[in-house]
């Protein structure tokens, strides 16, 4: 027999009690879903409605809905094999949607599908080439789940996954046989009462496991919040972030039932590779299980039982988890929602945070100096001050205007702004733009520093503003937004790129070499000694004091290994420019994690300014990955980076490589100013 | 144990300041305010006491319109309720005017306990606390860092010169002078702000004090320090370097 001429085979027409026994079994298997699904579904609608949820632009969810749902892209672009498993499943499911109501249709003698017709014939064949791919699949994922185990799925088995998985095998297996068989006959019926027993029991397993991603993970796709670590306005006078059950979220709720427990969420979490509480995927369960136990309206606690300040507390807000979840849970709003919780009701109490809050409340800058220091480093260096007139205002930051190295980093850029003509001031007086107070929940400073700042650049009339600082222009850019409308703002390696063609290149440069020279004194230095606002000792910094930090030019065959930033990469998009710059001065080479991968220095979501980590350092870990690379400069374009860097680097001795910001490897290449 | 604190307002840290038009004191207009950092410590001090002991922290603070941000923050630190005296004269009283001010408006709420800071960032007089001590006849020790209640009393820790402390005894009431860096001091919270706007802030002019205070002492004029110190490298061989070194001790500075 000729395989194509095969056709689905069908039962025989049924009995009236078969079509009641039938009737009564769908009835009992629907029922039993909906009352297990209607109490999650109340649970989600009962949460508190979303402040500030719209739904434009419409074309991006629909894009999102497309991309990220129906083809799949994320799910397979981050774990390929896995990703192809999982997508022919879902696409079998697709495609099975017509043949599954035709199938029960059959057994009440209400077909659609003539197996012998041209549509028919033409569907269930193209719904098998679908059942194939996906029994394969499944089978894949059965194999890896139980056999491979890899350990983002976590401790225990889920025999329910395996009865889930065997449920899919025997659907395709059993549609597959119906083609093997001929209609009417008593094969052909039990065919089709396995393939309708499997559908039924399956549909009442959904809503209690985490299956129920099938039914839900579409809306949290579509609904999300649009934007990167998108963080909720606070609304009224009793909202302080996730405190109890009430403050729960709809969209919240929703993304905690999502969860499918991948563990790509764990994988990438730079505080969970390096043996720290933090479980990103734990953080959503954890309300899945607060919900289920106490439910929306209830004013218990979050923190406690379900969830860990401490574990709150250790998330450096890279973004790997929300950039990676394949069901579209944005975990930063939520651990930054429960932080807002602890912080703004004074729940949490830690030394170092206490005194960055301080500092932050009685001064001007993360770093707990006195604003003259900045002063003086802007008279040094002989800074125009911003007017109005220039095209740019050059922001410093805490890092560019108070830390050793950061103002290395802004004294090149400058240079480079410099040698391009690019016309440029700094503000008299400028703020921390809050960055370490918004991640880490104080939303009382965040406002201050924000309305403050806002109000000076108004003053100032600044328009575009430049910084080397990739958490100053997110904060600048997005969160600031809820209190006014910031400038433009770029960071650095955007600028620099743009004038690629106008800047030299280091190995078409054959300068004599000149040596660093090591001054004397560095009164920069001596403020230093009254820094204690942080945990992270920031006075370590290079000792050389920044004229004499003579700007040697890259060696031979320079190769460099570039660190994305979470916060220009992730947060920005921006990856290729700083790249182009970077490879003015040599060979661009990557680490194995990077770009979108990219894995943190531990610096973002204020931990640079908290105490002792526990565990490895996330720095040491980075910089060993780095430097396993063999390039002889890490490349940087964040600040904080750099530092975080600095640190892990110190103790590696001469064998260290070079560390430089973009900025300073394209400083290098300028002619020197007396040649 | 009600207890009162005395806060003062006082130009910020990173204030930029000038010498105003009149040269008797600094340009307001551009610079910000913030908490004296000693009443800083004072209120912890006496927000820790009521979390351990019960009973209510007042805030007492002698000051134009400005320094209701001041006392805010103090509320939403964790203060009860306060009390804001206001005369026209305030910019030019001494120390004795303050203290003779706060100190009656301080017998009007009979307190177990007055903390005050042990001196303001901007005048520096230091007598405050010690003068309303006096002035309500109550016994007083100052240079504090910690203050433990007991049956009969409170014990304090007084911070001497060398690292000696000295322990000692006090019955109640009594007026303290608190220094900084005796506790950690807790943040601002959002929670505690919003809460703050709902506790009462009592307004009372010096008149209804009873009080026409007038200043013992008058501020002639204010001066920015000169700068003093210059820092030089002296160039050359370690040899030259030496010799030249040498020369500017015995010469120009003349201490060899």
């Amino acid at each position: 027999m000729n395989l194509l001429s095969a056709m689905l085979a069908e039962p025989p027409g049924f009995a009236t009690w078969e079509k009641l026994l039938l009737l009564a079994l769908i009835l009992a298997s629907a029922i039993l879903f909906f009352r297990r699904f209607a109490p999650i579904l109340n649970r989600i609608l009962k949460s508190k409605k979303d402040p500030n949820f719209s739904l434009a632009p419409i074309g991006k969810r629909i894009w999102d809905f497309f991309w990220e749902v129906l083809c799949q892209a994320k799910v397979i672009r981050e774990r390929p094999l896995p990703g192809l498993a999982h997508a022919f499943v879902f696409w079998g499911f697709c495609a099975f949607a017509l043949v599954t109501l035709n199938h029960f249709a059959v057994g009440f003698g209400l077909g659609f599908l003539d197996p012998a017709g041209f549509f028919g014939r033409f569907y269930s064949w193209f719904a098998a080439i679908f059942a194939a791919a996906c029994a394969i699949g499944i089978f894949g994922l059965f194999v890896r789940r139980f056999f491979v185990r890899p350990r983002w799925l976590g401790q225990k088995v889920s025999y329910e996954s395996g009865i889930i998985a065997a449920l899919i095998f025997i659907l395709m297996v059993t549609y597959l046989g119906a083609f093997a068989v001929k209609s009417a006959t008593p094969a052909a019926a039990a065919l089709w009462w396995i393939h309708s027993l499997s559908i039924l029991i399956f549909l009442p397993i959904i809503p209690h496991t985490k299956h129920l991603h099938l039914v839900l993970s579409p809306a949290t796709i579509f609904l999300s919040r649009g934007g990167f670590s998108k963080i909720p306005p606070l609304v009224g006078d009793e909202d302080f972030g996730l405190v109890t059950g009430k403050d729960l979220t709809q969209l919240t709720s929703l993304q905690s039932y999502s969860c499918v427990e991948c563990g790509r969420c764990t994988e990438h979490c730079p505080a969970n590779n390096t043996g720290k509480e933090l479980n990103p995927k734990e953080i959503i369960l954890g309300l899945r299980g607060y919900l289920n136990e106490f439910g929306p309206s209830s004013e218990q606690n979050i923190i406690g039982k379900y969830n860990s300040i401490i574990a709150d507390f250790q998330c450096t807000t890279c973004g790997a988890c929300e950039y990676q979840c394949p069901v579209g849970i944005e975990h930063l709003p939520i651990i930054i929602g429960l932080r807002r919780g602890a912080v703004n009701t004074g729940a949490w109490e830690d030394e170092h945070g206490a005194k960055l809050f301080l500092a932050l409340e009685r001064g001007s800058n993360a770093l707990g100096m006195p604003a003259s220091d900045r002063d003086k480093f802007v008279q040094k260096q002989q800074f125009p001050i911003f007017d109005g007139s220039q095209e740019y205002c050059l922001w410093l930051g805490c890092m560019g205007g108070y830390d050793p190295k950061g103002r290395e980093i802004v004294a090149d850029f400058a240079r480079v702004m410099n040698y391009l003509g690019t016309s440029y001031g700094v503000l008299r007086k400028e703020k921390c733009t809050g960055d370490p107070v918004r991640r880490l929940g104080n939303d009382l400073l965040f406002q201050q520093l924000a309305e403050s700042n806002l109000e000076n650049l108004a003053q100032n009339k600044a328009k575009k503003i430049v910084t080397i600082c990739p958490h100053c222009v997110r904060t600048i850019q997005e969160d600031w937004k809820e209190f006014g409308t910031p400038p433009e703002i770029e960071h650095h390696s955007e600028f620099l790129a743009r004038f690629v063609d106008k800047l030299p290149q280091s190995n078409k440069n054959d300068r004599v070499p000149q040596v660093p020279v090591l001054g004397p004194g560095n009164d920069e230095r001596a403020s230093f000694h009254d820094q204690q606002a942080s945990g992270h000792d920031f006075s370590r910094a290079d000792k050389a004091p920044i004229e004499d930090k003579a700007l040697a030019p890259a060696p031979p065959n320079n190769k460099i290994v570039y660190h994305d930033p979470c916060y220009l990469g992730r947060y920005r998009d921006v990856y290729e420019q700083p790249r182009t710059v970077a490879a003015l001065a040599g060979e661009v080479v990557e680490a194995p994690r990077s770009h979108q991968r990219s894995f943190c220095c531990g610096a973002g979501g204020g931990l640079v300014f908290l105490g002792e980590e526990t565990g490895d350092r996330v720095s040491h870990t980075r910089a060993n990955e780095l430097i396993a690379t063999g390039a002889s400069t890490i490349g940087t374009a964040c600040p904080f980076c750099n530092s975080m860097f600095r640190d892990a680097l110190a103790e590696k001795g001469d064998a260290a490589p070079q560390l430089l910001d973009i900025a300073q490897l394209t400083a290098r290449s300028l002619p020197t100013p007396n040649s | 144990m009600k207890i009162i604190v005395c806060i003062k307002q006082v130009p910020e840290r990173d204030a930029q300041v000038r010498i105003s038009g009149s040269g008797k004191w600094i340009e307001e207009s551009d610079i910000q305010f913030a908490m004296n950092e000693s009443d800083a410590y004072a209120l912890e001090e006496a927000l820790q006491l009521k979390e351990k002991h019960g009973g209510e922290v007042v805030v007492l603070s002698a000051g134009p319109e400005r320094a209701g941000t001041t006392i805010r923050e103090a509320l939403a630190k964790g203060a009860d309720r306060a009390i804001q005296v206001e005369s026209d004269n305030l910019n030019t009283l001494d120390a004795l005017g303050v203290a003779q001010l706060l100190a009656s408006a301080a017998k009007q709420e009979s307190p177990d306990l007055v903390l005050t800071g042990l001196q303001s960032d901007d005048l520096g007089y230091g007598q405050t606390g010690v003068i309303m001590a006096e002035t309500m006849g109550l016994p007083h020790a100052s240079l504090i860092l910690n203050v433990e209640k007991t049956d009969s009393g409170i014990t304090v820790k007084r911070e001497l010169e060398e690292g000696w402390f000295q322990n000692i005894e006090l019955p109640l009431p009594a007026v303290l002078m608190i220094q900084s860096g005796g506790t950690k001091l807790r943040y601002a919270t959002l929670m505690g702000i919003k809460k703050a706007k709902t506790k009462e802030l009592r307004k009372i002019n010096a008149s209804e004090l009873g009080q026409s205070p007038a200043p013992a002492a008058t501020l002639e004029k204010i001066a920015q320090p000169q700068k003093q110190k210059s820092t030089q490298i002296i160039p050359g061989s370690p040899k030259e370097a030496a010799a030249t070194l040498v020369e500017k001790l015995k010469f120009e500075v003349r201490v060899i």
